[in-house]
């Protein structure tokens, strides 16, 4: 292979599922080479994932999928080379870690790759052992994958991917389920393997954050799955900021930031990608006028001083599971009417709290008090007529078979009448945008549907609180935009609503309260304004405040 | 069942030079063993079952290593079972059969016979015998290694033999999954009832989204597997060897011989 | 090179998962086992009879050669795993039954999928563990009646559990899982 030579060349290249419409992608085509880094952005459905499977032939040998133009790698033409022959030119790293791992030991997870390519024993373990030193798991080789955190498994995909010697790295969506630690390791792992400059990377990435810094070149889809643009990072995203965020795709926070105060009358020049540089274009700003320039947040207007007796409240709330004490004693009182998040690092605790209160685990007796029954012994009726709760993953929590179904049956288990079943059901599809869709089957419908049909089913006997884990987890800008439209409203109609996340700028922009919890204790709680004033209280608890916010507490700006 | 306990991959390993059973090749546990196992299904005596019973325990005594759950599964659910299976079927034995035998217990106008329990506890006997055989191979052996040692000696295509090794991982997940839409449906207050029938129609409310779930994770990684070369080659180099060595062949003669002999001497068959 | 195997790594996999999750729910029954032999030994049949799922959901649902076979593998060697006492009977059960159903499938050359065609693997099925339990559980010396009901109830056995297994089937389908 000649070294100017692309590592990939994709040509007029369209894809249609097996069941579509449209192609997604359709007519790309773009050339990756050695040393490239390149940030494949898009709105959700654009055709991002399914590109990424066109690279190493899983299209078309591997999922039922319609493929037209080419896509060459290192010289091979991926039509007529199976996978697993290209797997050397092209090594894939995928959205959850769990999905990726076949063996029992860190070691022989990285020696499965080169094992299957029938590598003489020594080369096996050279190469597994360099990719092991490379992302810093090679202490722990011995050990179950399982033990590993979510970024630590992370890192052991991509020391996977390493063994296998190819010089282009894909990687789809590496850190959509980790927190802020794991992101760092993953992208400090990245940042090794490319310093070298023999490797291209192609990277799809929600959090455009941690990526910023070291991606060289972005091509964007839009809706329609077509080359929107393509060029230097820096340069696509500052000259089109308007068009990607039309589209519905992620932009960094900085520069989403930057977009909000031009338009409360903030002169900002250049549009910045980091922190950094918006802190620089913030100094260099024309200072804003009283009204405009430090925008209160939404919560800092209402009249602190009427405190109304909480709609939650908890008292030594001790929680085990196999005889393990997950959660010590836990004090917490949240007022009705509010937006609280409950933060923390990976398995600190917050499943567990938002289970134990919402009665979703029976907490034990007299601890938790929610509208004046206790979770620990109520029924499960009576509880679902006081909150409504939403699993991370859709899903596990539907049961019927038709989408009408499963809003009617909460109302059905009440022996509502069936007209008043038919109008609310109706009107909670048009709420929600599901008219066209009452006789399908829930599974059938798309992520961002499912999202909302389960809001709908935990909304339809009308609970004064909502609580959701991860919903925001794995969508899109738009759609992620969109479900916290549904909770602001729901919010402005008196519902409360208790949230899980680990998206700490979210959290930033919506939450009016939020409880930090480390190690299975109330770390802090408060408002969220009072709480990010303070760094320290973030990183006592293992998290980190977003890069934006930390800018934005040490120049003492704040977003509305 | 707990899943969350359960390690698969975690090795076992002698902790002293007599547990040999650890160094055998896990084909030859079960090829010494199952003669054995086959023929005590149409023995009918009470002896044959019993020497087989104690032979397999002293192995395991001698052979493997001796933990808390080891000793509390031989030494007392084992018997217990025994016993109870003894009892139970004795009681279902035709009267007509055994009329002839001394009554052992009388209460009212039932009587339990001697030769009901005779042949309830053959039976309790012969089922003892054929688990405590059983476990020679089970407790000695990791599911890793079984497979493996498919894969190299009985030229089971390694293909098979890796998707058994990736469904390892499959069972704490999918055993997370299962209390996760136990809990949803409960919230959904699909709660209805408490008997038999109830319980089934809820079980069933769990099978769908447990298997497209599953389903849906075992695509995934199956991308991930054809995406590192899996399958590309007819064979592929192994680093974890599970060799069949001479001990291994003697390990099934001796099996194959006392058992044999054991037949022979009590020649248990009423011909 | 440029082939593909009869069995693509995703039809491997998907046989797995669903051996793995008919081995959990299995796994409940599995616990029923002694309390079964002990208390009711005519019933044995409906309970080894639940063992012919992971086969019926695997050619429900993919409909091609083998996958019958895997899946019953699989799900006896994760079963093995979590119980050594049983562990050759789970992969006796997995051979004869993953076979059979394999077998009469090759005889319809894996054309005909109508529900008939797994109702006769069942009743094979039900025959052959109905000789092999009568031996193992010496059946010969109960009363008659027992002996009838015992041998009606193995041959139903497996056919209800392969009613459940199309109905879980149809169900998957309904759903969207595994587009064949
Ligand atoms: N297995 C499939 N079968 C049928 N259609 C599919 C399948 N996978 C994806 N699609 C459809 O193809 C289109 C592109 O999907 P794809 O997953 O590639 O989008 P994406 O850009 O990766 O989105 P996201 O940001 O949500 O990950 C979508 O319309 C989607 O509904
Ligand atoms: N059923 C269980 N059995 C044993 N341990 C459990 C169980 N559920 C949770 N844990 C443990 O309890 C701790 C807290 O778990 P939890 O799921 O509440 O954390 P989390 O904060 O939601 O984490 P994540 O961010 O990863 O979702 C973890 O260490 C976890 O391993
Ligand atoms: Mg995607
Ligand atoms: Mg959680």
């Amino acid at each position: 292979m000649r070294p100017s030579a692309p590592l990939l060349r994709v040509r007029d290249l369209s894809i249609t599922h097996a069941d579509a419409v449209h192609p997604s992608p359709g007519d790309v085509s773009f050339d990756i080479r050695p040393g490239e880094v390149v940030l494949l952005l898009g709105p959700s459905g654009s055709g991002k994932s399914t590109l990424t499977l066109a690279l190493n032939g899983l299209i078309p040998h591997a999922v039922p999928a319609a493929m037209t133009g080419s896509v060459e790698v290192g010289g091979l033409d991926t039509a007529d080379t199976l996978t697993a022959a290209l797997s050397t030119r092209v090594a894939m790293v995928f959205q959850d870690p769990d999905a990726q791992i076949v063996t029992g030991t860190v070691y022989d997870e990285v020696a499965f790759g080169p094992e299957n390519l029938r590598l003489p024993l020594d080369e096996v373990h050279a190469r597994t052992d360099d990719a092991l030193r490379r992302v810093g798991l090679w202490e722990r080789r011995g050990e179950n994958p399982d033990r590993l955190s979510g970024g630590g498994r992370q890192r052991l995909a991509i020391a996977c991917a390493l063994a296998m010697g190819s010089p282009l790295i894909v990687l789809d969506e590496p850190t959509a389920n980790l927190d802020p630690q794991g992101i760092d390791d993953v992208y400090a792992a990245l940042t090794d393997v490319i310093a070298a400059g023999d490797r291209a990377i192609l990277l799809v990435e929600h959090n455009l954050d941690a990526a910023m810094g070291f991606v060289t070149r972005t091509i964007v889809l839009d809706r329609a799955g077509r080359v929107a643009f393509d060029g230097p990072a820096a340069e696509v995203i500052r000259d089109h900021a308007d068009d990607l965020l039309a589209m519905g795709v992620w932009l960094p926070a900085a520069t989403l930031a930057a977009m909000r105060m031009r338009d409360a009358g903030v002169g900002i020049d250049e549009l910045p990608l980091t922190p950094e540089e918006l802190a620089a274009a913030l100094a260099a700003a024309t200072p804003p006028g009283p009204s405009a320039g430090r925008v209160a947040s939404a919560d800092d207007r209402r009249p602190a001083s009427a405190r109304p007796e909480p709609l939650i409240r908890a008292r030594g709330l001790t929680v085990r599971r196999h005889r393990t004490e997950i959660l010590h004693g836990i004090d917490l009182d949240v007022e009705p009417g509010t937006l609280t998040a409950v933060v923390g690092a990976n398995g600190a605790g917050k499943t567990t709290l938002l289970q134990s209160l919402a009665g979703v685990v029976p907490p034990p007796r007299r601890q938790v008090a929610v509208d004046g029954v206790d979770p620990g012994t109520a029924s499960p009726r009576e509880l679902s007529n006081r909150i409504g709760f939403v699993f991370q993953n859709p899903e596990h929590q539907f049961i019927a078979h038709t989408v009408f179904d499963e809003l009617a049956h909460g109302l059905r288990l009440r022996r509502t009448s069936d007209a008043e079943i038919a109008a609310r059901v109706g009107s909670m599809l048009d709420r929600f945008g599901l008219e066209g869709k009452a006789d399908v089957h829930p599974f059938l419908l798309s992520g961002g549907e499912k999202r909302r049909l389960s809001v709908g089913t935990a909304l339809i006997t009308r609970p004064r609180m909502l609580a959701l884990d991860e919903p925001t987890f794995g969508q899109d800008r738009a759609r992620a935009a969109e479900l916290l439209a549904l909770l602001h409203d729901l919010r402005d109609e008196g519902t409360t609503i208790l949230i899980v996340t680990h998206d700490l700028q979210l959290v930033a922009e919506h939450a009016s309260h939020t409880v930090i919890l480390a190690e299975g204790r109330v770390h802090a709680a408060g408002r969220t304004a009072d709480l990010f004033r303070d760094e320290a209280i973030f990183t006592t608890a293992g998290l980190r405040l977003p890069p934006l916010q930390r800018m934005l507490a040490a120049t003492g700006w704040s977003l509305a | 069942m707990s899943a969350s306990t359960f390690d698969p991959y975690a090795s076992v390993v002698a902790t002293s030079p007599r547990q040999f059973l650890y160094a055998l090749n896990p084909l030859a546990k079960v090829a010494a063993v199952a003669p054995a196992m086959l023929t005590l299904i149409f023995v009918r005596d009470l002896a044959t079952p019993a020497v087989f019973l104690a032979l397999a325990l002293l192995t395991l005594m001698v052979g493997a290593r001796m933990t808390a759950r080891t000793v509390g599964l031989l030494c007392g659910a084992l018997p217990l079972g025994i016993l109870a299976v003894g009892i139970g079927f004795s009681l279902w034995v035709d009267a007509e059969l055994v009329a002839d035998t001394p009554a052992v217990v009388q209460l009212g106008d039932w009587t339990l016979r001697e030769g009901a329990l005779v042949i309830g506890f053959a039976t309790a006997l012969r089922l003892g015998a054929i688990v405590a055989l059983a476990l020679i191979g089970g407790l000695t052996t990791t599911g890793p290694d079984l497979v493996r040692a498919g894969v190299q000696q009985l030229r089971v295509p390694y293909r098979v033999g890796y998707t058994a090794l990736a469904a390892f991982r499959f069972v704490p997940r999918f055993g997370h999954e299962l209390s996760v839409i136990r809990a949803a449906h409960r919230v959904r207050g699909h709660h209805g009832g408490s008997g038999p029938f109830a319980r089934v129609a809820r079980a069933w409310g769990y099978i769908v989204p447990l298997l497209a779930g599953a389903i849906r994770h075992a695509e995934r990684v199956a991308l991930a597997m054809d995406s590192r070369a899996f399958g590309a080659h007819p064979t592929r180099t192994e680093r974890h060897l599970v060799p069949f060595r001479v001990r291994d062949t003697v390990f099934i003669v001796v099996g194959i011989a006392a058992s044999a002999a054991i037949l022979v001497l009590l020649h248990p068959w009423q011909l | 090179m440029a082939s593909s195997p009869l069995l693509t790594t995703r039809v491997l996999l998907v046989c797995a998962a669903i051996g793995v999750a008919t081995g959990i729910l299995g796994g409940f029954a599995g616990l029923l086992t002694p309390g079964v032999i002990v208390l009711t030994p005519y019933l044995y049949g409906l309970v080894l009879g639940s063992h012919v799922l992971p086969g019926i959901i695997a050619q429900e649902v993919l409909r091609r050669p083998l996958v019958a076979l895997v899946s019953h593998l699989i799900a006896a060697v994760i079963s093995s795993a979590f119980n050594p006492a049983w562990s050759l009977r789970f992969i006796g059960t997995a051979l004869l039954f993953g076979a059979i159903q394999e077998g009469v499938a090759a005889l319809t050359r894996y054309r005909a999928w109508g529900a008939w065609r797994f109702f006769v693997s069942a009743a094979v099925i039900g025959v052959l563990v109905a000789v092999v339990v009568f031996f193992a559980v010496d059946l010969g010396a109960f009363p008659l009646w027992v002996q009838i009901s015992y041998l009606v109830i193995s041959v139903l056995g497996p056919i209800a559990w392969t009613a459940v297994g199309l109905g879980v089937g149809t169900s998957l389908s309904r759903a969207g899982v595994a587009r064949r």
